[in-house]
């Protein structure tokens, strides 16, 4: 159905692989899909969803080739040859991570719509700045938003996995 | 997003010579376009990207007292260099303000030159360090002052066949900057002013003065009253107050949803005090 909708628009479908959290796959993308319409349409992941659409809130925080992108505002087809990991991911072994740990502990969430966006961004910090300061938490999450307002359990959080995180170490 | 055909030359001249018609259109990062295109102001037939052009287009490189950036340098890639960090640091203090670490991941500094929104927050601070831009076509290229690029909101001299290539930037050196990004609804919002101040001075005494301001115009604007009312003046409250005055008349300010034109020229009075503090607190 796909394929005659895009032959009367005239656009052709592209073929295109790359690692979608660690296994290869290839996917049939029209060329105007964001990396979100790929991710939810071809793949069933609707861990990245789009919400303001404009790159502002983080909802649909990807990592492509090991850097935070907005997934709403970047072209399924640039993901050719690239590694892509989702919230969908699974730690090793299969449980939850440090992270997601520490969120659950502080409850940095009330309906969760923002929640893996936070998630992703604060293993991004955490990974770069594994001992962050208020501002430098303040700072780097301040492209994301959590409509129901629950930043300073989110904060709390985010200090909580750097505390877990070293602990592990 | 209405459809469209993408491809992907292997250099930049090809990629000028692909641009043949206003339905073609460059996608480097692809944050603006892609808002742009979600907006339906865009509908390309076919988008030339950018991404698999020469590696030489994404360095930042130092030499002879210059910091040369390719126009497909990402916006991290800027804020995280070292050479930049050295060279220019107003530089890397302005990133930190700019949009979000994801945007900046993605996000290229020829796409941000050459979208020439007048919110956007490099174009001050660079052409207030006298950067040039160097432009590339199907045939050849050409270099000019980064200032010279903007004609209007969202326009520039950039012909239909060419594209940022370069960006240079001179080195700091001994002058001191700052950019100061005002915004009026949250942090994170668009700016209603931005002004970026680099001097060269002794203490209090100002031996040169650039004032660029942006967001408050539609293209980043350069303050010359404003500047010879600091050029060899020493900064007190007076001199303060007059530079700001003669900024507030001298510039075209136009109102938006972030001020009308009379709040913004009274934001510029005091921004610019505040840039300038900001500079000669830091030596």
């Amino acid at each position: 159905m796909l394929g005659a909708l895009t032959k009367d628009l005239g656009v052709a479908v592209r073929t295109i692989r790359f690692k979608l959290n660690g296994e290869p796959v290839s996917a049939e993308v029209p060329p105007h899909w964001n990396l979100v319409e790929l991710l939810q349409n071809r793949f069933g992941l609707t861990g990245a969803r789009e919400s303001c659409g404009q790159g502002l809130c983080g909802c649909c925080t990807v990592l492509v080739d090991g850097a935070a992108v907005s997934g709403c505002l970047y072209l399924a087809l640039l993901v050719d040859g690239a590694e892509v990991m989702t919230i969908e991911h699974q730690a090793a072994g299969g449980g939850l991570d440090a992270v997601q740990k520490a969120f659950i502990e502080a409850g940095a969430f009330q309906c969760g719509f923002c929640t893996p966006g936070f998630v992703l961004m604060t293993r991004q910090l955490l990974d770069e700045n594994p001992d962050p300061t208020e501002d430098d938490i303040r700072h780097y999450l301040s492209g994301n938003l959590c409509r129901c307002g629950a930043y300073p359990e989110i904060i709390e959080a985010v200090k909580l996995a750097a505390r877990m995180r070293k602990a592990e170490r | 997003m209405t459809p469209f055909e993408l491809v992907e030359p292997h250099t930049l001249r090809e990629a000028a010579g692909l641009l043949a018609s206003a339905e073609v259109r460059p996608l480097a990062g692809g944050t603006a376009v892609m808002l742009m295109m979600k907006m339906g102001v865009l509908r390309p037939a076919r988008l030339v990207s950018l991404r698999a052009v020469e590696k030489r287009y994404s360095e930042i490189a130092a030499a002879g007292g210059e910091l040369r950036i390719g126009a497909l340098a990402t916006l991290s890639a800027l804020e995280r260099s070292p050479l930049v960090a050295r060279a220019a640091p107003v530089i890397a203090q302005t990133l930190r303000m700019l949009a979000n670490v994801r945007v900046r991941n993605v996000a290229t500094v020829g796409g941000h030159l050459a979208h020439a929104d007048p919110h956007m927050d490099l174009p001050p601070v660079l052409i207030a360090l006298g950067a040039r831009v160097s432009i590339i076509d199907p045939a050849g290229g050409r270099t000019l002052p980064l200032g010279e690029l903007y004609t209007g909101y969202l326009e520039t001299t950039l012909g239909r066949n060419e594209l940022v290539a370069e960006v240079t930037v001179p080195a700091q050196g001994s002058r001191r900057a700052a950019y100061l990004k005002c915004t009026t609804r949250s942090a994170d919002d668009w700016p209603a002013l931005g002004v970026a101040v680099v001097l060269e001075a002794d203490g209090a005494l100002v031996r040169d003065a650039r004032v660029v301001i942006s967001a408050a115009t539609d293209t980043p604007t350069r303050l010359a009253a404003a500047e010879n009312a600091l050029r060899g003046a020493r900064v007190d409250e007076a001199v303060l107050r007059r530079a700001g005055d003669a900024a507030a008349s001298e510039a075209a300010v136009i109102g938006d949803q972030h001020g009308s034109a009379a709040y913004k020229r009274e934001l510029l009075r005091v921004c610019l005090a505040r840039a300038v503090r900001a500079v000669l607190d830091e030596q």
